[in-house]
């Protein structure tokens, strides 16, 4: 497991984490969002050594992640960063026998990825001459050549159209499976309620919300939501919530009363076409959390 | 240390394959190799060409062997004038007793021509004359131009192998910081071994256009017989401007990544090795001078002080003969010296590094560092 206990950081006069932590289980996806500045960054570039933290911890399998931990760790930061003029299956390898592969390992990994990735036919051109989502699929191998325990990538999806998400979705999902913790930060937040089993929201350098999605929903206040077509007037009156006018149907949305009472009065006032409680979306909760 | 030689190796392959390299490669050869011909085409044996009027040729042949003469006869002094107007001879000899030339005579020639008569007219009359035996009591200055000319040749590629390959330091230093592949780099190996992986790596591929370069001038002096003139211990000399090259880069490239780390944009590279910059020049201006002065005090002095050694000393090795003790106490002290800028300089990119952004103030780093 990969803890993340307290961490605090702070840059001269401004606090950026404060009291960050969260853990992340072998084989999960953890989404990690939250608003621009919130702290993020700062705590996947401590995760990495990038930055000190100035107090708390990260550990992985029990152990302090040190040196040689992260040797082990693949890593994409938010700032993309590839050597523009070398080549695409060179540069893979490279990072690859960076990390202490033999020169044959590498290679073969390298050309796995990028089969996995469909960048077959750019191998031997110079990543400058890439398009951006090109290179962030490079990034992505680069982050995943030495077959790392562990995933963190910033941002890996910012950017990219739907198909390349469906291909590095799909490059992190198969990772996940195979024991790997991934955590990813986006801003995209229908995409981590799709891929994620758990997310965690951090605002102004503090952890507002981390479990898996279902647990998140269930801390929510539920709404009801019930839709009847020409009903009576003045049927609501005196049932909590609000109620909206929607042509000739009324909706009542409410988090409060006896739900079997007011499915009993609207039965009584017309034809019911809705009667459910709403689950609230990813952002919705993400909303609730930061306000 | 295998990823240091990793970073080294990619450092060489990346370089290797560049235009550019290959390109700077062949006009440096070329510029040396030709400086190995230009004596030959510019300098040359002196030649003259001179007339007669109802004279003898004199011998001069005998006097100057090195001198090439030409004559012609003229059937009088009319036909010598317009020769000589129209820049036909240098000087034409009247009935045995006076030169007729086009303005002043060419100093050299006027004395030969005198002294050769004089020689000739006493002959005749019966005197011989012993020549004068010439000996040296001062040290043999036989090679001494030959000396100077590779002393020059020499800082000056010295000059521009260092300061070219210190510069590509800065820049790969740059290119990794501004990008931030530093960040993911750091994850799989240590900042002393990317720093000394790039300083490896563009070294050798400095090594290799020294070779190279020294080489082809090497090659192009035994071609043209400039080599004829060269000293004794050439190879000697060109081992030791290695050794004073890997130095002398060894130095400065370090100094060049270490203030190169400040800075996040290429744009700021040229302002913040301005030190840098400025001290090898100063380095190649002292080590200029010393080419004509090898043995002054002033040399044998700067030879000693690091880093300007790295250069005087090459040209005072190239220049003169300089005792081992000097050489050895130098390359000494150089090395202390490249010891110390190697961790003073890794520990200001170790922490200057990462912070991209702004300039970074070397005297937060080296605060932070104490």
């Amino acid at each position: 497991m990969l803890e993340i206990k307290d961490l605090r950081k702070r840059f001269a006069e401004k606090v950026a984490l404060d009291g960050v932590g969260f853990a992340v289980r072998p084989g999960e996806m953890f989404g990690f969002v939250g608003a621009n500045g919130a702290g993020k960054t700062t705590t996947m570039r401590i995760i990495m050594g990038v930055l000190k933290s100035d107090g708390g911890s990260v550990t992985w399998q029990g152990r302090e992640v040190g040196y040689g931990e992260r040797k082990r760790f693949g890593y994409m930061p938010e700032e993309r960063g590839l050597y523009q003029k070398m080549r695409v299956a060179e540069q893979i390898e490279y990072f690859g026998r960076l990390h202490g592969m033999d020169q044959g390992a590498a290679g073969r990994a390298a050309a796995a990825l990028i089969e996995r990735l469909g960048l077959q036919e750019r191998r031997g051109d110079a990543v400058e001459t890439l398009s951006l989502g090109n290179q962030q699929r490079v990034q992505l191998a680069v982050a995943l050549v030495h077959d790392p325990e562990v995933l963190i990538l910033d941002e890996p999806f910012s950017g990219l159209d739907p198909i390349a998400v469906d291909a590095l979705a799909g490059a992190l999902q198969e990772r996940c499976r195979g024991g790997v913790p991934v955590i990813f930060s986006s801003h995209q937040l229908d995409l981590v309620e799709r891929l994620c089993d758990a997310v965690g929201i951090v605002s102004a350098g503090r952890m507002v919300a981390a479990g898996t999605v279902t647990e998140l929903r269930a801390a929510e206040s539920r709404t009801l939501k019930v839709v009847v077509r020409d009903p009576a007037p003045g049927w609501a009156e005196g049932l909590p919530g609000e109620l909206l006018l929607q042509g000739d149907r009324q909706v009542l949305l409410t988090t409060e009363g006896d739900d079997q009472e007011i499915l009993h009065r609207a039965v009584k006032a017309g034809r019911v076409e809705h009667f459910g409680v709403e689950q609230p979306s990813l952002t919705e909760i993400f909303k609730e959390a930061v306000a | 240390m295998n990823s240091l030689l990793l970073v080294a190796r990619r450092e060489i392959l990346t370089h290797l394959r560049t235009r550019a390299f290959l390109i700077g490669l062949v006009v440096t050869m070329v510029i040396i190799g030709a400086l190995a011909f230009a004596p030959k085409i510019l300098g040359g044996p002196e030649s003259f060409k001179l007339g007669t009027v109802n004279s003898q040729q004199l011998p001069l042949k005998a006097a100057a062997p090195d001198a090439e003469f030409e004559w012609s006869s003229f059937p009088d002094e009319a036909a010598a004038k317009t020769a000589l107007l129209d820049g036909d001879v240098d000087a034409v000899l009247v009935n045995g007793t006076k030169v007729l030339t086009d303005g002043e005579i060419d100093s050299q020639l006027g004395v030969l021509m005198q002294s050769v008569n004089r020689e000739a007219r006493l002959g005749a009359a019966g005197v011989a004359i012993p020549p004068l035996a010439v000996e040296s009591v001062g040290a043999d200055t036989r090679y001494q131009a030959a000396r100077t000319g590779i002393a020059v040749v020499l800082v000056v590629l010295l000059f521009m192998m260092v300061i070219g390959q210190s510069m590509m330091v800065a820049m790969g230093v740059v290119e990794e910081k501004g990008s931030r592949i530093v960040e993911i780099l750091f994850a799989s190996l240590r900042p002393w071994q990317l720093l000394g992986g790039k300083i490896v790596g563009l070294g050798v591929i400095g090594l290799i256009n020294l070779v190279a370069t020294l080489g082809a001038g090497l090659a192009a002096a035994f071609a043209s017989g400039l080599a004829t003139d060269f000293p004794p211990g050439m190879p000697g000399i060109v081992a030791w401007v290695l050794v004073w090259f890997v130095l002398g880069y060894a130095f400065y490239a370090t100094l060049a990544a270490a203030l190169a780390s400040l800075v996040s944009r290429q744009e700021e590279v040229g302002n913040v090795l301005t030190p840098m910059t400025m001290l090898i020049m100063v380095t190649y201006i002292v080590g200029f001078y010393a080419t004509s002065e090898p043995t002054g005090t002033l040399a044998r002095i700067v030879s000693m002080i690091p880093p300007f050694s790295s250069m005087v000393m090459p040209v005072r090795l190239a220049a003169s003969e300089v005792p081992m003790w000097e050489v050895a106490l130098s390359a000494a002290l150089m090395v202390a010296a490249v010891v110390g800028v190697l961790a003073l300089g890794a520990k200001v990119y170790e922490r200057a590094v990462l912070r991209t952004g702004a300039r970074v103030k070397l005297g937060d780093v080296l605060r932070a560092a104490s």
